[in-house]
């Protein structure tokens, strides 16, 4: 604040450093003094403060939706309920008779054994994604530890990757990790990824040419859509559930807009893969079967790309 | 109340329906608004908002307010790729270079629209993420000459309308020495002045200087055509050869002048106006407050007045048809720019002088149910705080490097009233301009955004509900 009493000089002005003070109206440039140099510009340090708070940044604690919670409480009820109704039942069995007893403890055990093992294969699923997701962030921050981690834990479950496991160990940063997985097992992932769809847009040619319905196409398309983007996932390791698989589908449906980019690519398989003789005899009358084709390419382009666990640059 | 557009309320039900459904996917897509008039700092502010928000995106710490809005969360941004887009690509990197380089350059005068958008990925609240994926919230960016926003309230007018407004304000204060050749034209014109090329290029040329000369030595900002000020990437085309007249109504001279008046409209209304400012849903209205306080009274009251007609044209929503398509503005965040150029202690001023000053446009949006806020921010921070010694006392100032001598100064920016001061404060007439200032050093990427004061306050405030 300023001294009590006076009100501060009201009128603004510029005053030059080197003491010479020039008239108020100076917003003009004062005459270029030839001896003195231009003075250096600010500077804040503003690389090193930001750089400071990047490294221990807090990771977001998991919280449960209110749709996560509904449907967390209606499995526990579905399941517990009926487990307690089970084991009452099983008890009154034994009181009629030991082996009928035996008999439905062994009924109920399969049917829980059952229900257990697919929520255990859709929490591994699940879990496969996400350490994919933690590879694919840690890579894009540049984070070296996780990165390495990751890979090598991804490297020990996919067949194609086993061969570098050994260099990923001995790489110290993360364009070295970056470089070796995508000169080796990425490049040959893909081109298998490429492979499955060549398939697959063979089979959607054939069906949609002789398919009686544009409906059933869209059907057919479908399930065999799905079917190629677990394959593509299976080749990277990953084995989603239900669940893995609808979070594949839908990374790879929203992630188009990157494969738009690597069209080109996609084209010169649509055109090679066409160039059949015998396929360009009936493309003719089969154009939707072409571009039946075009896209199941693409969309096991687009699955390969959902499941690389190093990101594009 | 306008007549219901049945074609736009269809539009506005399909955008209410694909924006539910986005947010239901957990892609929203926001667009952000930047509205200002010529030289409020719109380029900057877009500018520093990519560079920061990119690099918060990799990890650094440049807005940590608006970190802390996203509890984290925040895993990536990217420019989102380019598609098909007519309009040209707003780009920052260019600015950036060039605001790095030696020696800086700020960007010159915005001469056409461009546009950008942005993609936030958040991870999300709950494990769901992982069957859902990261979040997406995608932030749309508009550029254009701050100039073409006043002829938004220029669509609510018809010519005769418009000429009777505008001639009765080119009659008054500073605006009757600017516009006298001009006023001394149409005055001479007959009612019936017959609609010859040669009058209606002739009032056009004049009525444009008087516009140059109310905007260049007056520091005056309702003016409009906007195009006639800047004439955008087509320049001059025969539909702006027109001009206020004291007989709108006539024919000849007056129904060519009343003709183009439509045709500028209906054009400006396509390629800017309607594409880009009939559905927003966040706005932040930059204002060089200090400039205005600086420029003396007029200035200072054209600024208000330009600015509430722009609000009081644009669409805030808050209506029963707006409701039911889900339309309207959330919040309108009014900033005040530069604040570099005043002391830190005096920003709290600037902020209520800004309040002040936006009090009609921000009755308006909260009457539509909008959230409102005042802030003060520097998009690019060129100074640091000091103190300087005017008429043998000291006062604190703001030291930086000048634009055009590179040299080091201190400027005392004045006392910054806290709100629209009286007759008392204007009474040396003396009008002063605030120096342009170097940028501090910067990295010519951008990669570790830029130095800035308040933009991550401003960007929590604005989105940080959606992150
Ligand atoms: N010190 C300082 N100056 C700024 C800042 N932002 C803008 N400026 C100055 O204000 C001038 C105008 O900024 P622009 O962003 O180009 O203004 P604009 O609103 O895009 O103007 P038009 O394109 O003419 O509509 C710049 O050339 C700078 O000199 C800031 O944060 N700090
Ligand atoms: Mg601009």
């Amino acid at each position: 604040m300023s001294a009590p009493g006076t009100p501060p000089p009201r009128e603004p002005r510029v005053i030059l450093e080197e003491g010479e003070a020039p008239p108020p109206r100076s917003a003009a440039p004062a005459p270029r003094d030839r001896e003195t140099p231009p003075a250096p510009r600010l500077d804040f340090g503003w690389e090193r403060a930001v750089a400071q708070g990047s490294a221990a940044r807090p990771r977001p604690a998991g919280g449960w939706s209110s749709l996560g919670l509904l449907g967390a409480g209606a499995a526990v009820l579905v399941l517990g309920l009926s487990a307690l109704e089970a084991a009452n039942f099983v008890a009154a069995q034994f009181a009629r008779a030991t082996w009928l007893g035996v008999l439905t403890l062994g009924v109920a055990g399969a049917g829980y054994g059952l229900i257990g093992a697919a929520l255990w294969r859709e929490a591994r699923g699940l879990a496969a994604l996400r350490s994919v997701d933690r590879a694919r962030a840690a890579f894009a921050r540049g984070d070296h530890a996780t990165a390495r981690a990751e890979a090598l834990r991804w490297a020990a479950e996919v067949p194609a990757a086993q061969s570098v496991l050994p260099a990923l160990r001995a790489a110290n940063d993360p364009d070295s990790l970056r470089a070796i997985l995508e000169a080796g097992p990425l490049a040959a992932l893909e081109a298998q990824a490429q492979a499955l769809g060549r398939a697959a847009a063979l089979q959607a040619f054939a069906v949609t040419a002789i398919s009686p319905s544009a409906g059933f196409d869209a059907l057919v398309f479908a399930s065999r859509g799905v079917r190629l983007v677990r394959q593509v996932a299976a080749l990277h390791g990953l084995r989603p559930g239900l669940a893995g698989t609808l979070a594949l589908l839908r990374r790879t449906l929203l992630d188009a807009a990157t494969v738009a980019a690597t069209d080109v690519a996609v084209d010169t398989a649509a055109r090679a893969l066409l160039t059949n003789p015998l396929l360009e005899k009936i493309a003719g009358e089969a154009a939707a079967g072409a571009v039946a084709a075009r896209r199941m390419l693409r969309l096991a382009r687009a699955a390969s790309e959902a499941c690389r666990i190093v990101p594009r640059r | 109340m306008p007549a219901p557009d049945p074609l736009g309320f269809l539009s506005d039900a399909l955008a209410g329906a694909e924006e539910a459904a986005r947010a239901l996917l957990g892609q929203e897509r926001v667009r952000l608004a930047v509205t200002g008039l010529s030289r409020a700092g719109k380029t900057v502010f877009l500018t520093s908002l990519v560079a920061n928000l990119l690099a918060a995106g990799a990890g650094l710490s440049t807005l940590p307010a608006l970190e802390a809005a996203a509890a984290g969360r925040l895993r990536r941004v990217r420019l989102l790729p380019a598609g098909v887009e007519a309009v040209p690509r707003f780009d920052p990197e260019a600015h950036l270079a060039a605001l790095a380089a030696d020696p800086p350059r700020w960007p010159a005068r915005t001469e056409d629209l461009s546009t950008l958008a942005l993609t936030l990925e958040l991870d999300r609240r709950s494990w769901l993420g992982s069957v859902f994926g990261a979040r997406r919230v995608t932030l749309e960016l508009l550029d254009y000459p701050g100039e073409w926003l006043l002829d938004l309230p220029m669509l609510r007018q018809s010519y005769a309308e418009w000429s009777a407004a505008t001639l009765a304000r080119l009659r008054r204060g500073a605006r009757a020495a600017a516009f006298g050749p001009f006023l001394a034209f149409v005055d001479a014109l007959p009612a019936a002045a017959p609609a010859e090329d040669a009058l209606s290029r002739r009032g056009f040329a004049l009525y444009r200087e008087g516009l140059r000369a109310a905007r260049d030595t007056h520091g005056l900002r309702l003016l409009q055509p906007g195009r006639f000020l800047n004439p955008g990437p087509r320049g001059e085309a025969p539909l702006m050869w027109f001009f206020p007249l004291p007989h709108p109504e006539g024919g000849g001279l007056a129904e060519l002048c009343a003709r183009r008046y439509a045709a500028y409209l209906a054009d400006q209304r396509s390629v800017f106006l309607e594409p880009f400012f009939r559905r927003f849903g966040r706005q932040a209205v930059l204002v060089d407050v200090l400039a205005a306080l600086h420029q003396g009274e007029e200035a200072f009251d054209d600024t208000a007045a330009a600015l509430a007609e722009i609000t009081a044209a644009l669409r805030y929503g808050g209506s029963l048809l707006d409701r039911l398509t889900g339309q309207g503005v959330r919040r309108v965040a009014f900033v005040a720019t530069k604040a570099d150029h005043v002391p830190e202690r005096q920003r709290a001023a600037l902020t209520a002088l800004l309040e002040d000053l936006v009090q009609a446009p921000r009755e308006r949006a909260l009457a539509a149910g909008a959230e409102t806020g005042v802030h003060a921010l520097a998009a690019i921070r060129c100074t640091e705080d000091d103190t300087a010694i005017v008429d043998g006392r000291p006062v604190e100032a703001v030291r930086g490097v000048l634009l055009e001598s590179g040299r080091v100064a201190r400027v005392y920016p004045g006392e910054v009233p806290p709100r629209r001061p009286g007759p008392e404060f204007w009474r040396h007439g003396r009008r002063f301009a605030m120096p342009d200032f170097q940028p501090p050093r910067l990295d010519p990427h951008g990669a570790a955004g830029v130095p800035h004061l308040g933009l991550d306050t401003l960007l929590a405030w604005l989105i940080g509900d959606l992150l």
